[in-house]
């Protein structure tokens, strides 16, 4: 597709004039996808003191214009201050949690699909309806579970003593690890396991007469031929490990291993009320990583999403 | 190919051919040589994980709902019973006939007596309240996202320019964080300085109080996330009209059809596949809202005419430490992130797309 | 190298209910050391899986597979000493033709590096594609990747090659440049050799015996020439040969086989190999049957009904009656250069010496064509 059929319509109206029409139609839509974030662009590098909120989706101006504030990154050396610690523990968080669940995902993806056996579907199904299944449906459990069942604390006790840079507090980031690596799988092993069945039956077995074993094929030939999906499953979790709130809200619930999303709730409110530039400076800067992700490599996300 | 029935007496004396006396070792050695056996290392840790967390986690918080326990200490499991399923599902008529009158824009006619379980010294509201918006803005999100989805789709399939600009932009609110988009919206959305609201001043309406505003706040909070997946939507939907063959769209337009007429006719009804998962996708996405509206209202508290089960759970829990009944309230959206997962998996099962 | 050996090997597939599905069915045959064996039949007919089950794809159900004196049922295919081409040729794709054809003996030797770097230097250039060695597959054409495949089977000197429908995805002259090719290749390394098809041209320029296939049951091992002048039975018959044997159904009474339109006079002979079966099919090749002379006892008046010229030959489609819409035809072919047209009478001559008889019941084939002694047909399939 597509060609825009000849019709009726287009006697009356005329081509011209339709396609005209869609593209204001389709730019309008641009439009109100990018205003928010271009609003919050300006006021973010608008100086708080000069901030009069009049016409927030203008470029501060002043002097120029007034009535639209002057042009300072203030808000964005506040908003680095408040989300630093946040935004290191969010890194630290979410590259071995994307890796290990891409990993894990793959894997599980390619003992489920390319050796075949009965009851895989069954198997299968569990790990899909795990895609679905709402966080809070665990969370209490997953409370008790990090913080009454297993030491993970007291062994971090030693280990901060032992190690530089480890602090006892990064528990709390591995307890997070874990849990987003386990809830990441499930759409790890979809997107895996819907480019595995795509591969040659004919391949595996003549792999398998040329004498590799099943960790072999794996290694050798599944794995090299994975790495297109593992860009696209990388771009899917690190995006969602990062953009999470819940399970950092009921995992990490306070203190020094906060996450930047956990960071960017309170930021830029206080007695004396809403610093707007601040607040918009911290929002772009929280978004910043997965922005550019995705603007570097939409399409791959897009494929993520639609699968 | 043959019926093995015809011959099945000859089969069954013959077996025992396969398995000479002598080959002790067949048994075991073709129990390891079982692709079942061969890739357990492969599916078997990761399904370890996700058996542990995912489906213990569900199976352990089903028990918690069941216990009393709340504040600090720990959950005995000794005495369990439904003590927070009648207090979540106190006086359902009352609920119905209330919430009726709301959607209605009548005036509540009567209140529901809030229950005192025996774990807590205090009252806990039913989920009634809770569980309306849920559905509300699950339904009224859901249709109102696959719409855009769907004409924006449509529009950028008619064979335009820069497609890939147009594609990328709409679906960029996507790789935000919820958290993100609630910072936006509450800025545009804001009384004094919000885009939204210096919209409806230069109409000549006075500032109008959004999102603290208990008519508008539901729908305040669906807008902002329709801006968040309609891109989604659209992507769904802009793959299954690649997969239509250009011949459906020829053949409508050989018989006369106009553009409009065709695509109701001839091509949304072969979207059906992909309105239903983007549909489950989506329901799904507005179970999980909790993220926004914790960020939108800075804690907790969104007020009772913007509370969803997602948000009244985790409250419950650990604001209030009524654990076990949030684990109740948990259940509840668990069983209906399920009543709409399993008939869509099901019938990808029966399609034998899985 | 070795013979392969399949005793009473069978394969039933099921899925744990009851509809198990006999694929294979008791298969006997030897496959001689050197041989170049071709499986032939239609699609379904369980070829496929037989020669999965040597290969170790597929379990076998019952019955035993030899190579050599091993018995190999349940030797994992890999420790089967076989290599195997694949229709798809089951490149590596991310790999060069160089690993490609490096893959198995890294993987199942113990051979050193330079070892297997010489020993696919040398399969190559026998091959013909050492220029290539350093592309990946999806920089070369078909025919380049079907070498490459061949290669990767030569590679490994293995005990048996098995090749599956491997030229099925050239066009027809590449296929018939690499038939050839393919038959210098084994007869040099004197490999035994197991080929499925589907394509009985294929079957019968290819093989040193073929064995038909249908539905799972072994019907005919031969050379090529026993299948099409001795068929064992009906399914052989028609199933070897392009055009294929004309069928007619008739009914013996006395030393007479009456057919609807005609009744077809039998030599004492012929009619003392029918024993007392009745029922019976008569088939006779479209080469067979002469567009010449009067009618007389095996000579009977038909019309041409469509005639398909083919250069060399006329495919002549003909009828007894051509009055209906969809006339009953069968076809003989005469050659080129002799005028036939479409709607013009003809007398059809169906020599007994080149009639087939079968138990319409069984299919069985009571009495094959006569072969003429000082014919070099003969000598061929005395031979073997």
């Amino acid at each position: 597709m597509s060609f825009p059929p000849a019709t009726e319509e287009d006697r009356l109206v005329g081509p011209r004039v339709r396609k005209v029409a869609l593209y204001i139609v389709l730019s309008g839509m641009v439009l109100f996808y990018l205003i928010p974030i271009e609003t919050g662009l300006m006021t973010a590098i608008t100086s708080p003191e000069s901030y009069t909120g009049q016409t927030p989706f203008l470029p501060p101006l002043e002097p120029l214009v007034p009535g639209t504030g002057e042009f300072s990154l203030e808000a964005w050396g506040g908003a680095l201050d408040g989300l630093s610690g946040g935004l290191v523990n969010s890194l630290v968080l979410v590259v071995p949690a994307t890796v290990l669940s891409g990993l894990l995902g793959s894997m599980a993806a390619y003992g489920l699909t390319t050796v075949d056996w009965r009851g895989q579907v069954g198997i299968y199904v569990l790990f899909i309806a795990g895609i679905f299944i709402p966080y809070q449906a665990v969370l209490v459990p997953l409370t008790q579970f990090w913080y009454n069942v297993v030491p993970l604390r007291t062994a971090f006790v030693p280990l901060a003593e032992l190690l530089p840079l480890v602090r006892e507090y990064h528990w709390k980031l591995v307890a997070l690890i874990i849990t987003h690596t386990a809830y990441g799988l499930p759409i790890c092993t979809l997107l895996f396991r819907a480019h595995y069945k795509k591969l040659s039956g004919e391949m595996i077995e003549a792999a398998r007469l040329d004498g590799a074993s099943v960790t072999t094929i794996y290694r050798r030939i599944i794995l090299p031929l994975s790495i297109p999906m593992f860009a696209v499953v990388f771009i899917y979790q690190f995006t969602q490990i990062w953009n999470d709130l819940l399970f950092a809200l009921t995992i990490i619930q306070f203190g020094d291993a906060s996450v930047v999303t956990m960071d960017l709730v309170g930021i830029g409110v206080s007695q004396s009320g809403t610093n707007f530039p601040l607040r918009m400076a911290a929002a772009l800067l929280a978004a910043l990583p997965t922005l550019v992700v995705y603007v570097l490599f939409g399409d791959k996300f897009a494929e993520g999403v639609a699968t | 190919m043959r019926n093995p029935l015809d011959r099945s007496g000859r089969r069954r004396s013959g077996e025992e051919e396969t398995h000479p006396a002598g080959d002790r070792t067949t048994g075991w050695r073709s129990l390891l040589r079982r692709d079942s056996v061969r890739s357990a290392p492969f599916w078997l840790p990761p399904f370890l994980l996700v058996g542990l967390f995912v489906y213990g986690g569900i199976a352990w918080n089903v028990l918690l709902s069941l216990t009393d326990f709340s504040g600090l200490g720990t959950p005995d499991y000794g005495s369990l019973d439904l003590e927070n399923y009648r207090a979540a599902f106190a006086d359902p008529l009352q609920a119905m006939v209330n919430y009726l009158a709301g959607v209605s824009g009548w005036v509540t006619s009567g209140s529901i007596e809030p229950q005192t379980p025996s774990w807590s010294d205090l009252t806990i509201d039913p989920v009634w309240n809770s569980l309306g918006n849920t559905v509300l803005l699950m339904v009224g999100f859901s249709v109102a996202c696959l719409a855009l989805g769907l004409v924006l789709a449509i529009l950028v399939d008619r064979g335009v320019r820069f497609e890939d600009t147009f594609r990328t932009i709409y679906l960029l609110p996507m790789s935000l964080s919820f958290v993100v988009t609630a910072k936006f919206w509450l800025f545009m959305y804001n009384p004094e300085t919000g885009l939204v609201n210096l919209g409806i001043q230069a109409l000549g309406f006075g500032p109008v109080r959004i999102v603290q505003n208990p008519e508008l706040k539901l729908g305040a909070v669906a807008f902002a996330l329709i801006w968040q997946f309609s891109g989604y939507a659209m992507i769904v939907y802009l793959a299954a009209l690649r997969s239509i063959p250009t011949s459906h769209f020829e053949a409508a337009r050989v018989d006369g059809a106009s553009t409009v007429r065709m695509y109701w006719r001839v091509i949304v009804p072969q979207l059906r596949t992909a309105t239903v998962s983007a549909l489950v996708v989506i329901t799904v996405f507005a179970l999980k809202a909790f993220d926004f509206l914790f960020s939108m209202y800075g804690g907790y508290q969104p007020g009772p005419s913007a509370d969803i089960l997602a948000t009244r759970m985790v409250r419950e829990a650990y604001a209030n430490q009524n654990w076990a009944y949030g684990s109740t309230i948990a259940v509840v959206l668990f069983v209906m992130a399920l009543c709409i997962v399993a008939p869509y998996i099901y019938s990808q099962y029966q399609r034998g797309e899985l | 190298m070795a013979a392969l050996t399949l005793a009473d090997v069978t394969k039933v597939f099921s899925d744990g209910s009851d509809d198990a599905v006999i694929a294979v069915d008791g298969v006997d045959m030897e496959i001689r050391d050197g041989e170049f064996l071709v499986l032939v039949g239609p699609s379904g007919c369980g070829k496929s899986t037989t020669l999965r089950m040597i290969a170790g794809l597929e379990s076998v159900t019952q019955g035993e597979i030899r190579l050599g004196d091993r018995r190999i049922n349940d030797v994992a295919p890999a420790d089967r000493n076989i290599a195997m081409v694949f229709q798809s040729y089951a490149l590596y794709p991310h790999m060069t033709v160089r690993e490609n054809m490096s893959f198995g003996l890294e993987e199942s030797t113990g051979m050193a590096d330079a070892e297997v770097a010489a020993t696919v230097e040398e399969s190559a250039s026998m091959m013909g594609i050492e220029e290539l060695l350093d592309r990946k597959p999806s920089d070369l054409s078909g025919g380049q990747q079907q070498r490459v495949a061949l290669g990767r089977a030569i590679v490994r000197d293995p005990e048996a090659f098995l090749m599956d429908e491997p030229l099925s995805n050239l066009d027809a002259k590449l296929r018939a440049t690499m038939r050839t090719e393919l038959q210098r290749i084994q007869e040099e390394l004197g490999v035994t050799t197991v080929y499925v098809t589907h394509d009985q041209t294929e079957a019968m320029t290819m093989g040193d015996r073929i064995a038909v296939l249908d539905e799972g049951v072994l019907q005919q091992v031969g050379t090529p020439l026993e299948c099409y002048h001795e068929p064992a039975n009906r399914f052989v018959a028609g199933f070897i040969g392009e055009p294929s044997m004309n069928f007619f159904d008739v009914e013996r009474q006395g030393t007479r086989l009456v057919a609807d339109r005609f009744d077809y006079p039998l030599s004492e002979a012929t009619h003392a190999a029918l024993g007392d079966t009745t029922e019976l099919a008569l088939g006779i090749r479209p080469e067979d049957i002469e567009l010449v002379g009067e009618p007389g006892d095996h000579a009977f008046e038909t019309v041409v009904d469509v005639v398909e010229p083919m250069g060399d030959a006329n495919a002549c489609y003909l009828t007894f009656d051509r009055s209906g819409t969809d006339p009953e035809t069968f076809v003989a072919t005469v050659g080129g250069m002799q005028q036939v047209e479409a709607g013009q009478p003809a007398v059809a001559h169906l020599p007994e010496s080149a009639i087939h008889l079968f138990d319409r019941a069984t299919g069985e084939a009571l009495r094959n064509r006569d072969l003429p002694d000082d014919d070099g047909v003969q000598q061929a399939v005395r031979s073997d």
